[in-house]
């Protein structure tokens, strides 16, 4: 089954949001991703990786004022085969980032899914955000 | 280390909603309820739940016609000592369960920087997972 691995939070100052994550739940620090899109830090649970960033675009539509938990991403198992299934039932896709190079620990597909709710996913995970579960049968041998 | 355990969504039509990441995903509808907070479905990956829901109060200052992500839930060791810990960081309390015996679901809401709203519980949220020193305890 594919896993939420990944919180994005818009923030005006994500240096300070991050020192107060780290001090109240003792988060890690793992990455400070500064892209085209968003520059701030990625946090980890051991678990999940929390993203708190200041956005460069608009990408939910609405405004480059907004500050509050922004998307989430789902870790898949193939991006190609959940891509086919999220057309299918009427996800509408937003963008792509490739694979590889400074790129990896990112999102690789983002789409929007009812009421204009902006998802990732991602085969290949994010910083500091747990791998799928090995399937029973291998874990098995 | 406390665990990001639960994600709620503001929405306007919680069934279709629900139905969407049911198929997209395969998550899975562990509880549906209709209490004072909210109407909606709880969904679980395993590991995280997420709550599709109807808001019936503004909780985050952005209008009863916001749809959107709304709060995350964090599970802890001990609520008390999280709490004490969150506020001495600077978050603010919001408010606690009115049901205390009800576990579940939140426990104590809290703000942290730039308003942002999340739970705390120690128990873990509907179909989520417990915190890995609770598992070890539970087998030992």
């Amino acid at each position: 089954m594919p896993k939420l691995r990944h919180i994005a939070i818009a923030a005006e100052d994500p240096e300070a949001m991050a020192e107060f994550y780290k001090k109240a739940f003792d988060f890690v620090e793992v990455g400070r991703p500064n892209g085209a899109l968003a520059d701030g830090v990625f946090l980890s649970d051991g678990t999940l990786n929390m993203a708190i960033l200041k956005f460069k675009t608009d990408q939910l539509g609405k405004g480059m004022d907004f500050r509050g938990i922004h998307h989430f991403g789902v870790l898949v198992e193939d991006v190609d085969e959940f891509t086919r299934k999220l057309d299918s039932l009427g996800a509408e896709h937003y963008i792509d980032q490739g694979h590889g190079g400074n790129q990896a620990g990112y999102f690789e597909k983002k789409f929007y899914g009812p009421e204009h709710i902006l998802f990732d996913i991602a085969e290949h995970g994010w910083a500091g955000a747990e791998p799928l579960p090995e399937p029973v049968k291998e874990a098995a041998e | 280390m406390a665990k990001l355990r639960h994600l709620a969504i503001a929405c306007k039509d919680p069934d279709a909603m629900a139905e969407f990441y049911v198929k997209a995903f395969d998550f899975e509808i562990v509880r549906s309820n209709d209490g004072p907070l909210a109407y909606g479905h709880h969904l679980s990956d395993g590991t995280i739940d997420l709550a599709i829901l109807r808001f019936k109060s503004d909780q985050i200052g952005k209008g009863m016609d916001y749809t959107g992500l709304h709060h995350f839930g964090v599970l802890v060791d001990d609520l008390d000592a999280a709490a004490k810990q969150v506020a001495a960081s600077g978050g603010k309390h919001y408010m606690d369960q009115s049901e205390p015996e009800r576990v579940g679901g939140f426990e104590t809401k809290m703000y942290g920087p730039e308003g942002i709203l999340f739970d705390i519980a120690e128990h873990p949220w509907t179909g989520s997972a417990a915190l890995p020193a609770k598992v070890k305890e539970a087998a030992e």
